[in-house]
Order: structure tokens, then C-alpha cells, then sequence
């Protein structure tokens, strides 16, 4: 049996983010990485490998440069790497969500595992989406997977305390922060994942027609600065700093 | 922001992907493990076991060698850890330069076939920690006039003399020990716990303070005949270690630098003066702009004599070059950053000391800055300028 991880490649989130015109420019991008919830996953899947669950298929859908994110994958320790290769960026989450679950359709894979939510656009549709689409089990927000016998058990922590979640295969987790970060790679899994080949398979390779898209790309802009902050000084500021921090920052 | 080493000449672009990746993954570590922890370390005076280990699980140590359980990476790679390395640390940086080019090297080129199955794999996991015993009290920068000893005696070796300023010595599970048999040079292994054979700590370092130093004692030091290294007799075999040592160091250095320069240009960019930041003032820029010209010329030496190792295709006076030169700028963009920092770069809150005080020991040690310009001026006239008879 295999374990589908899904990958996505965005900025690193501590590379600076630069316009051009309207929108983000992605060629000034410095550092691209695996977003951070989608490791959570990948960790998580490492760990149900060693304890004999089944091999790791690393999967990722987008342009020619985000096959680095499979190779960092096998790094730690995916054993299979499959890239979807789209060159152009894809606003509507439906398509990406058909060409994945085609893609796992092919592959039959039984557990697949993937971030909340991509660090890039937040949207958070594609674990669930698939699952619809794949007419199977989600469990979402999840922090931690460990076995039971045939079937899966979930951790979620809640804002009350931590749900345990029992799913039956086939079925598909999106990851919380984990408890677990990423586990490094070292050289010896670096020069084996050089080896290792990608499959790339392209929307007509998978039988998928995109949908004409439903989502209209507008433009990008920067978060507004934050304002300065504001000083106070002497007891007579008293009542209007509580005032403040009552009424605007909400905090008492 | 996060940290993206200073590459005004592109050379990224010039590293395999393998290559990248390994440097990115030394780069993490560092970051995760070293730089919030270095000061602490540096106080207490200790070279933390899990940096040790760490380094062992990363399969970074003796990077450049094939076989036995070694990492048989490209010499660039090699420079290229031990440039984020000691972009943390220095000490942390000669921990992997020992015990790599100067106590599995040796082995791996002068050792027995049973020499490398015993030691090397278990050196490449960080299980066992190696040490290099050349320098003695007053034999530094001329080790031919050694005074340390070996004699024949039965099935054993018979060892006497002192070293000083051995990397690692007291936390070393063997010792690669160069002495005098029959008034020839040869390489000996000493394993900690062979009678007569001792290591106590040197104490009071301004610099390297979380690397190990030690002084190696042999009193009539007993060592079974088969552990001599069989494979080279004179200089050539410590000088051969020395080589790949200072060929590390040159890449360390930019580490160094980069570490600085990147402290410098952030304070700067943000330290407000006359209601500007300093990086707005002539003076700050050109530091800034004499740093990146020397960090950007260190980094082609470093990466054109990696390349060259690992065509084969090198002279020692080229790695002489490249160490002396890499260190000498790194402990000058050191000062000039302290300059820049102004009273805040002398606090540890920022790496700057640090750097300075660890720099000075390597302008020093593997070759001072003086020898590497004799070993060039021998090159370049033919005479050696190291000894006279006055």
C-alpha cells in the first residue's frame, strides 16, 4: 500500500515578497520551499512509513520548478515522485483539485495525507476538495496519525481540548501544525534522491480537461502599513490607555 | 529577514544541486542548532555532545572521501559545509576540519585496509572522535624539528614527548600522533586509554571558546605495533592533512565574513544617526562596499581551488593562498564591522566578537598568515626563506 503526500512549492515564508504591477512577483522570489503545513504531512507519512505502513508517493502539482520540492522529499525519504506539470498558475482550486485526485485515482492510493492549507493562497480547498471528488473520508486539521489496526486515528486539537478521530481507509488527512517538524535530511538521503526519478504527467496524460476557469484573477497588493504606535506618559493617561485597550485593542 | 549568504558574482549558480542541497541542510542546522546556542556554549567552554552527533546523522564528516562509510562528496560540497559551519561557529567548523582532513584522512590515505574498516565508518557517524597531534610546545610553525619520539620495543611502539593546541584532544577517542621513528616522520594512532598516553584541557582561550583544546602527553606511551600508519614516512603525511584542512579553512573563512557583513549591513540599514541610518552615510557604505568586494574575491578563490581539487589539477601554494587570503579578509570585515556596530558589537547580542576572537586563532593555526607568504615567496623565487643559518 502507499501513502499519497501532496506537496505544494510557495515562497519560503521568510522570503521577501516584491510586486511587479499588480501582482506578486514570483520571478523575485529568492527561496522556494515545501509550505509548512504540507511538511507536517510529509513528516507524519515518514512516520507511518517506519512503522510499516507502506511506501511514500510524493505528488505536486505545478510548474517545471516545483519538481525541487519532490527531490527535497526524497531527501528525507519518499520513495516515489510524481509531478503534475502545469506551467501556468492555476486561480481555480477545482482544477487543481481534479487533476490531484486524478492523479491518485491512478495511483490507488489508500491514504493521502496533505497541508490545511498552502502558505501562499490559504485557501484551504484542496484536501477537502479531493476528497469529495474522490468520494472518500476527510479528516481535517489534524496534528497526528497513528494506527489501529486496520484503521487510522486522527488527533485534532480543538480550542476545548484534543478529539481523537477514527477513519477508515480510503480516507484523507489535512494537517494542522503537527507535533513533529520536519525531520532534516542528510547526505546520504541527498545523494539517493538525486537519483531518483520523477514521473511528470501533464493534464492530458491524466485525461483531465480543465474547467474554464471560475475564479478571475484581480490583483495583488501589500498587507497596509501598521500604524505607529502611540505613547502615553504620566498617571493621568491612565483612564485613556484603559479606555484604549478596551474599546481598540480589545484586549481587556 | 531571513539569512541568504551575500552572491554578488552568481556563484550559486555554478553548484550542482546535490551540492545546494547539502549546503542548505548545513545551513538549517546551524541555524537551528548553533546560532541559538553558540553563546551559551562559548561561556561554559563546551563543544556540545548533540553537535557531535548531529554532524555524525547529517553524514557530513570526512565529506570528501570515498569508501568506508564516508561521505564521498565533491570537494566543493566539503567547502561548502565547512562554510555554513563556521558561518555559526569557528570551533564548530575546526571540529569537522579535525576530525575530517586531519584524523580520517590520514587513516584513509596512509592507514592499513584493517586501519580504515576499524576507525573510518564509525568516524563518518560522529561514534568516535578523532584528534591530530603535530604542533609541540616549541615546535609550531617548524614541525620537522619534532621532538616527540617512537621506539621499537617487541610487538610494541614506545611513544614520548608533548603536543599542544590539539582540536578535540581531551574529548578524542584516538589520536592521529605524528613522531620520530629512527629520526624519520610516521603517523601513529593512540587511542584514548593506552597507558602513558594523557590529554588534559588548555584553559583560558579568548577564542574557539566551544572547541576543545588540549595538550597531548606521551610517557613512554605504549601502542600495539599496528598502529603505525604503513602508507607514508616524512612530512609529506601531516602536510598532506594539512592541506585539505586549509582548504576547508578557506571556505570557512567567507562563512566568517558572510556572518559579519550580514550583522553589519542589517544594524546599519537600521541604526538611525543625524535622523538617518547609518547606511545612508559615505563612510558605512564604504565599509559595506570594501566588504562585499573582498567577501565576493574569497569566494571565487575558494570555489576555483575547490574545483581544482576535484580535478586533481592543484598546487599547495594555491590552498596557501586561499587560506591566507580568506582569513586575512574575514578578520578585517570582523573589525570593520565592530566598527560599524559601533558599542552594540562588542555585546554577544550580536556575533561580531565572537567572530573576531575565533579568526584570530585561525589566521594562526593550519599555517599562520606569515608561513603561507614564505610558502608563496618560495614559489615565486625559488628559495625557501624559512630557515637560515645566522
Amino acid at each position: 500500500m502507499s501513502i499519497a503526500v501532496l506537496l505544494k512549492q510557495v515562497p519560503d515564508t521568510t522570503s521577501k515578497i516584491s510586486f511587479s504591477g499588480s501582482a506578486v512577483d514570483l520571478s523575485a522570489v529568492t527561496k522556494w520551499s515545501i509550505s509548512p503545513y504540507d511538511e507536517y504531512a510529509l513528516e507524519s507519512a515518514l512516520k507511518l512509513k517506519s512503522e510499516g505502513l507502506g511506501d511514500i508517493i510524493a505528488i505536486t502539482c505545478g510548474p517545471s520548478r516545483s519538481s525541487k520540492i519532490l527531490t527535497d522529499a526524497a531527501a528525507v525519504g519518499a520513495d516515489s515522485l510524481v509531478h503534475i506539470l502545469v506551467e501556468d498558475l492555476i486561480h481555480d482550486s477545482r482544477n487543481i483539485q481534479k487533476l490531484l485526485s486524478s492523479a491518485l485515482n491512478r495511483l490507488n492510493c489508500q491514504i493521502i495525507l496533505c497541508g490545511k492549507q498552502a502558505a501562499d493562497t490559504n485557501s484551504g480547498s484542496t484536501g477537502p476538495g479531493i476528497a469529495s471528488l474522490m468520494e472518500i473520508t476527510c479528516v481535517s486539521m489534524v496534528s497526528e496519525i497513528k494506527i489501529d489496526g486496520d484503521d487510522l486515528i486522527a488527533m485534532r486539537n480543538g480550542p476545548n481540548g484534543q478529539e481523537e478521530i477514527q477513519a477508515s481507509k480510503p480516507c484523507l488527512f489535512t494537517f494542522d501544525k503537527g507535533t513533529e517538524e520536519l525531520r532534516r535530511p542528510n547526505v546520504r538521503g541527498i545523494m539517493m534522491a538525486k537519483k531518483k526519478s520523477i514521473e511528470t504527467l501533464t493534464p492530458s496524460d491524466l485525461s483531465v480537461e480543465l474547467l474554464n476557469s471560475s475564479v478571475k484573477f484581480d490583483s495583488q497588493i501589500s498587507p497596509p502599513e501598521k500604524p505607529p504606535g502611540q505613547k502615553f506618559q504620566g498617571a493621568d493617561s491612565v483612564a485613556s490607555v484603559v479606555q484604549k485597550l478596551r474599546e481598540e485593542a480589545n484586549v481587556i | 529577514m531571513a539569512y541568504t549568504g551575500l552572491d554578488f558574482y552568481g556563484i550559486e549558480d555554478l553548484l550542482t544541486e546535490e551540492e545546494l542541497m547539502i549546503r542548505d541542510m548545513v545551513r538549517d542546522w546551524v541555524e537551528k542548532e548553533i546560532i541559538p546556542n553558540i553563546e551559551e556554549a562559548c561561556r561554559n567552554g563546551v563543544f556540545p555532545d548533540k553537535w557531535r552527533e548531529d554532524l555524525g546523522n547529517m553524514g557530513v564528516l570526512g565529506a570528501p572521501l570515498k569508501g568506508y562509510g564516508c561521505p564521498g562528496l565533491s570537494y566543493t560540497a566539503y567547502g561548502l559545509i565547512c562554510q555554513e559551519l563556521e558561518r555559526g561557529d569557528s570551533g564548530v567548523r575546526s571540529f569537522a576540519s579535525v576530525q575530517g582532513s586531519l584524523a580520517m584522512y590520514p587513516i584513509w590515505d596512509f592507514g592499513s585496509e584493517e586501519q580504515k574498516n576499524h576507525y573510518l565508518p564509525k568516524m563518518a557517524k560522529g561514534e568516535l572522535i578523532g584528534c591530530f597531534g603535530l604542533t609541540e610546545p616549541d615546535y609550531g610553525s617548524n614541525p620537522g624539528d619534532m621532538i616527540t619520539r617512537a621506539k621499537e620495543e617487541g610487538d610494541y611502539y614506545v611513544l614520548n614527548g608533548a603536543k599542544m593546541w590539539i582540536t578535540n584532544g581531551t574529548i578524542a577517542d584516538l589520536a592521529v600522533v605524528w613522531a620520530k621513528l629512527e629520526g624519520e616522520i610516521r603517523g601513529f594512532i593512540v587511542e584514548n586509554g593506552d597507558p602513558g598516553f594523557s590529554a588534559p584541557e588548555m584553559k583560558g582561550k579568548h577564542s574557539l571558546k566551544a572547541s576543545i583544546t588540549s595538550e597531548l602527553v606521551l610517557q613512554d606511551c605504549k601502542i600495539p605495533k599496528d598502529r603505525i600508519l604503513p602508507g607514508v614516512k616524512g612530512l609529506r603525511g601531516p602536510f598532506s592533512c594539512l592541506n585539505n584542512a586549509r582548504f576547508g579553512i578557506s571556505w570557512g573563512a567567507v562563512g566568517s565574513a558572510q556572518a559579519c557583513f550580514h550583522s553589519a549591513k542589517e544594524y546599519a540599514m537600521s541604526r538611525i544617526q543625524f535622523d538617518n541610518p547609518i547606511a545612508s552615510y559615505q563612510l558605512v557604505q564604504n565599509k559595506l562596499a570594501w566588504m562585499l568586494r573582498e567577501i565576493t574575491k574569497a569566494q571565487l578563490l575558494a570555489y576555483h581551488v575547490g574545483k581544482k581539487k576535484d580535478d586533481g589539477n592543484w598546487i599547495p601554494e594555491q590552498i596557501s593562498l586561499a587560506k591566507m587570503n580568506n582569513v586575512d579578509i574575514a578578520l578585517e570585515i570582523a573589525r570593520m564591522a565592530r566598527d560599524i556596530h559601533g558599542a552594540n558589537g562588542i555585546l554577544d547580542e550580536y556575533p561580531i566578537m565572537r567572530h573576531m576572537a575565533n579568526l584570530e586563532s585561525v589566521k594562526t593555526y593550519e599555517g599562520t598568515h606569515d608561513i603561507h607568504n614564505l610558502i608563496i615567496g618560495r614559489y615565486i623565487t625559488g628559495i625557501q626563506a624559512f630557515t637560515r643559518t645566522l
